[in-house]
């Protein structure tokens, strides 16, 4: 290399898997997306706990994709180790796997989400403070770990490479793309399936209900109308749940064995705020973002299309806008699936991008549902509202989490 | 309470609890290699079975040596007949 970086491999997608409120399956996920389809309701069943429907958007998995997993292998699993398996296992597919030896030592998995299966701990804590500490199942410690996704898909798939959780809340799932790219572009690895999980449950709900940050509870509006990412009467994020799951792997050994590759991983960037572990700044989000063009070998003139966190609260929606604004500023189509999805916290990034690239293979933008007024704090940029006829050749993903992480990963397509 | 109705209990068990078919469930099985359970297996199936009969059975000697599915009918066959109360529950199910 001669501009100064350090000598790397080149990183590709060849499969996406995701399992989601709009759908179990990439494809099933991107025309939801389109037809803007909304996961959002009232979680009635949240009603004996909190007094009134919080609003969730939950993953249905049909019995029968459970139970193509094997019980040796799902027993160890709760909800969202059980999502990243089911996704994992459509990447596989996507990706034509079987042709691959995944025990060669050069194959490894980085999936994480926020922590271990939430309602396994809640259920594992509900024995110990009941007095029923020997009721607890030998699988339950498994499901509780904060590596369950991972210890899980890599002994589902037989991986014997490296085995990473890289777990930072909403910026998990991003962040295990970005440490697999790492680990495959310096040559540690040759194939990674990476990405995150996460489950919703009435604790986690509950928990941002406590820091005033899920879109008011109380509110009689339609649910499908609570989560409003940039937009002016924004008031908070609507918890999801679900997973993504992509197979990374190096330029030569996907081209070898023929695989098709849907995008090239360019570059990316995580860094921190370091002042507040509530929130990140725009400062810091912005940085990241330079760090990701500068890691690709691009510009931000390069980019067609900002894939954007957007959680729809108003602190992080603001701060991420002035990031845009200051990286791009009117000049690229920004867009965020939030408004659809709800907040899918570890799995947000990853699954996101499933349908990123997804929409790589057609020529029609993503876009931000709900926005239909853009806050003050949020204007000066493209903010894409309806499907827009388009073909993105270049974009760039961002992740931001509690803690003030940022992720960011540049993503080209090779359609 | 027939032997009959406790293997049924038993069979209950195992169907739910390892996802197994009935019709493979007779008791001269080995229970790791026939049926395919693990040491991790072990210990929730001894969880299922004392959350089924009420009854501790962690340090009980005769279920830690059984390696079919017979040997577990047997283990309760004797727990009921030195506890009349295990019997009569085994009777109500």
């Amino acid at each position: 290399m001669n501009d100064g970086r350090i000598a790397r491999r080149r990183v590709v997608i060849t499969g996406c898997g995701a399992v989601s409120a709009l759908g179990n399956s990439a494809g099933e996920l991107y025309r939801a997306l389109c037809e803007n389809r909304c996961a959002v309701r009232r979680m009635a069943e949240y009603e004996a706990e909190f007094g009134r429907a919080l609003p969730g958007a939950p993953v249905s998995l049909e019995p029968s994709s459970v139970r193509a997993i094997p019980r040796r292998q799902r027993r160890g699993m709760g909800d969202a180790a059980l999502y990243a398996a089911i996704a994992g296992q459509e990447a596989y597919r996507q990706a034509h796997l079987e042709t691959v030896d995944l025990a060669d030592g050069r194959s490894g998995c980085a999936v994480s989400s926020t922590m271990g299966s939430a309602k396994s701990i809640y259920e594992g804590v509900e024995m110990l403070l009941d007095g029923r500490r020997e009721e607890i199942p030998a699988m339950q410690f498994f499901r509780c770990a904060a590596h369950s996704a991972a210890l899980n898909l890599a002994n589902l798939f037989g991986m014997t490479g490296v085995t990473a959780a890289p777990c930072s809340a909403c910026a998990s799932g991003l962040q295990s793309i970005a440490s697999a790219f790492e680990m495959i572009a310096f040559g540690r690895q040759d194939l990674m399936l990476a990405g995150g999980c996460d489950e919703l449950t009435p604790a986690v709900a509950g928990s941002f209900v406590q820091l005033f940050a899920l879109a008011d509870p109380d509110s009689r509006q339609d649910a499908a109308e609570l989560s409003r990412p940039f937009d002016a009467a924004r008031t908070g994020l609507v918890c999801g749940a679900g997973a993504g799951i992509v197979v990374l792997e190096e330029y030569e050994h996907a081209r070898r064995r023929g695989a098709e590759m849907i995008a090239e991983v360019l570059g990316c960037a995580v860094n921190t705020g370091g002042a507040h572990v509530g929130q990140s700044d725009a400062a810091s989000i912005a940085r990241c973002m330079g760090l990701a063009l500068r890691d690709a070998g691009i510009t931000a003139r390069d980019v067609d299309y900002a894939a954007a966190h957007a959680t729809a609260t108003v602190a992080g929606d603001r701060e991420e806008a002035a990031a845009l604004r200051e990286v791009f500023g009117a000049g690229v189509p920004v867009a965020g699936l939030k408004g659809h999805l709800g907040h899918t916290l570890g799995a947000s990034g990853a699954l996101e991008l499933t349908a990123l690239c997804e929409m790589f293979r057609h020529d029609i933008l993503l876009f931000t549902r709900n926005l239909t007024d853009p806050a003050p704090e949020c204007r000066g940029l493209d903010h894409v509202t309806e499907p827009r006829p388009m073909k993105v050749r270049t974009l760039l993903k961002t992740a931001v989490a509690f803690g003030g992480i940022n992720v960011a990963l540049v993503l080209r397509n090779l359609g | 309470m027939t032997d009959e109705k406790l293997k049924e209990i038993i069979n209950a068990v195992f169907v739910e609890q390892f996802e197994l078919d009935p019709a493979e469930l007779t008791p001269e099985k080995e229970i790791f290699t026939d049926l395919g359970l693990d040491s991790l297996d072990i210990v929730d199936l001894v969880i299922a079975l004392q959350r089924k009969f009420g009854i501790p059975l962690r340090q009980n000697e005769e279920l830690r040596k059984i390696v079919t599915l017979g040997d577990v009918y047997t283990v309760f066959l004797h727990l009921a007949e030195e506890n009349p109360e295990l019997a009569a529950k085994i009777a109500g199910e």
